[in-house]
């Protein structure tokens, strides 16, 4: 069975290369608009990777991440951030949220799937 | 002869032309950036589905091939020159998605620019009501001290403004990012 992942960002445009790329790798992909999308719809279902921007509109990623650590099901659950943000202060302010890595964008999309199967297989 | 008043006639025309002329180049700025913004989003929706539907062909053309080299033995010359160009299509089309990522960056870009120039148009305005204040009949240090509040008003709006606008796009040019895992 395919793993899913949750590709949570306000862009559409990014959104949907997001997708392409890792459904051609052969992942499920499930789409959030921004943070509170993100979090109600893994809520409805414990997704294998969370895939998230930082900078979005009503709830952004590091609240999110936040959010998703402090429910029970998502206390293991890899987190990556997709991000135009590259200072070491955001960084750290994710790893201390629990994300388990950093990625920015533009992103490649080869070294997103490799980086997407070392994390979760 | 030198006057012995301050010229607040002028100095309130000054402040409310600085305002008025600075609103109105403001305005057509933000029009401008509203437009390129939408052009943006229309050009990517139609680039990124436009690509799709370039990839899903030639995902449906390598099929077929593949059928037929079950069927038909080619030689090896021909087999190895197919081999190249499913890389070639392989890493152009990697190179696609990473370069069509660009209207993600520039909308934010744009984004933080409208916010300021909003931020600005608000500092005009201001400086305009400021100015409305000054009366030719007020004393010396009345104006000065209406312009020491005109100051620090200015002084505040811009800092709150700042503040809000931390930057988050620092990539000059559309190579791939870096990646970190903790």
């Amino acid at each position: 069975m395919a793993k899913t992942i949750l590709a949570v960002d306000d862009s559409g445009s990014l959104r949907k290369m997001v997708s392409f790329s890792l459904q051609a790798a052969g992942y499920e992909v499930i789409q959030a608009v921004d943070g509170q999308d993100g979090l109600d719809k893994a809520k409805e279902k414990t997704v294998d990777l969370v895939l998230t921007d930082q900078n979005m509109p009503i709830m952004d990623g590091l609240t999110l991440i936040k959010s998703l650590r402090g429910l029970s099901s998502y206390q293991k659950v890899p987190i990556l951030m997709l991000t135009t943000e590259s200072s070491d202060e955001m960084k750290a302010k994710g790893k201390a949220a629990g994300a388990n890595g950093w990625l920015v964008k533009p992103f490649d999309p080869k070294r997103l799937v490799e980086v997407v199967q070392k994390v979760i297989g | 002869m030198a006057s012995k008043t301050l010229p607040v006639t002028e100095l309130r025309g000054l402040l409310a032309a600085v305002s008025d002329h600075g609103m109105q180049h403001l305005i057509e700025v933000e029009a401008d950036l509203m437009q390129t913004t939408f052009l943006l989003s229309e050009a990517i929706e139609k680039l990124s589905s436009s690509f799709m539907a370039v990839h899903e062909a030639v995902v449906t053309q390598q099929e077929e091939i593949d059928a037929l080299l079950v069927l038909h033995e080619l030689p090896k010359s021909a087999t190895e020159q197919l081999g190249k160009y499913r890389e070639k299509i392989a890493a152009e089309v990697n190179l696609a998605i990473t370069g069509l990522q660009f209207q993600d960056l520039t909308s934010q870009l744009i984004t933080r620019t409208i916010t300021r120039v909003n931020g600005l148009k608000e500092t005009l305005v201001a400086l305009g009501e400021h100015g409305d204040v000054m009366e030719p009949e007020h004393e010396h240090e009345e104006i000065a001290r209406l312009l020491v509040e005109m100051s620090a008003n200015l002084t505040t709006r811009s800092d709150a403004l700042e503040s809000g606008l931390r930057r988050a796009v620092d990539q000059k040019n559309m190579s791939s990012g870096e990646i970190e895992l903790f």
